[in-house]
């Protein structure tokens, strides 16, 4: 894997906090936009093209709640950037920032994210 | 409606009683306006079946009224639940370093939630902040971030994608305002 990503890849953000599972979800079944703001860039594991099968039990090692994912075209259609950003704890880590110079996603590209998300698990 | 005085009615009661029938209603004028009626059976069920109606219209909006109401309390209900386990939330709630909400912060959206007419869906923020989101008919979507600041930010992006920033006084008056704007 390197820092290269094509549109087709799916990208997977695990929603917070696991004790509370339904936090983000709202009445019409949609994730709220709040669930993409973060100041440090919102982390995410790169699908790498698993099956989202594959992926769910990789993440549920180190997760427990809830999972939702995002294409990468729709993180480059929202002016997103998407940075490799792998750890020794995972190697698949990776964050979308508003752009390359702010880590946070600005109002708009986090509601385009949120309407785009599919619940995975 | 026909006027006729009692002696008349008496002499021609025939006739009166078959113009009732006939669908007229006849006024008796008495001593002490204890005034008479003659009218058809019919005319009298036509009457009482709107009086019955009304009745029940009536009925049907108060508890419409009470219905709405009943839900609106129902969703303010929901939400101060749900700022209880906002307020739960510790450091790093997030996984990465969110900081635990404000208790303030907490207190002035329980304000605002309490005073709020028209109910919003509420979420936490990584940024410190808590998000009230409304969406409408239209299929526009608003968020107003509450944060510790006096003033609200408000992100409003229409069905069409237009987008609107505004910037207004975090008070359940100046929210409410907009929020029916919103809704209009």
């Amino acid at each position: 894997m390197d820092n290269e990503f094509k549109e087709t890849e799916k990208l997977y953000r695990a929603v917070y906090p696991p004790d509370v599972m339904d936090m983000f979800w709202k009445k019409d079944g949609t994730i709220s936009s709040a669930a993409f703001a973060d100041p440090k860039g919102l982390s995410v594991d790169r699908g790498n093209y698993r099956t989202d099968s594959e992926v769910i039990s990789d993440m549920k090692k180190r997760f427990t709640g809830n999972i939702v994912s995002v294409y990468v075209k729709n993180c480059y259609d929202a002016g997103a950037i998407v940075r490799y950003l792998p750890s020794k704890k995972n190697q698949y880590h990776s964050e979308i920032h508003g752009s390359t110079d702010t880590p946070l996603l600005s109002k708009y590209q986090r509601r385009f994210l949120a309407l785009r998300a599919v619940t995975v698990c | 409606m026909l006027i006729a005085k009692q002696m008349d009615i008496r002499a021609n009661i025939k006739k009166y009683f078959d113009l009732a029938y006939n669908g007229e209603t006849i006024l008796v004028p008495r001593k002490e306006s204890k005034n008479i009626v003659i009218m058809s059976e019919d005319e009298y069920n036509r009457i009482t079946r709107a009086e019955r109606l009304g009745s029940y219209a009536e009925k049907i909006t108060a508890a419409k009224s009470s219905a709405i109401a009943e839900g609106i309390s129902s969703i303010r209900n929901d939400n101060l639940s749900k700022l209880e386990n906002i307020r739960n939330l510790k450091d790093n709630w997030n996984g990465n370093g969110a900081p635990a909400l404000p208790i303030n912060l907490i207190e002035k959206t329980r304000k605002l939630l309490e005073d709020l007419p028209i109910q919003p869906e509420i979420f936490p923020t990584a940024l410190s902040t808590i998000q009230l989101e409304y969406d409408n008919s239209r299929r526009d979507h608003m968020e107003i971030d509450i944060g510790q600041s006096d003033m609200a930010e408000i992100f409003i992006v229409t069905y069409f994608g237009k987008e609107i920033t505004e910037n207004i006084q975090a008070t359940s008056d100046a929210i409410s305002r907009r929020v029916i704007q919103f809704y209009g």
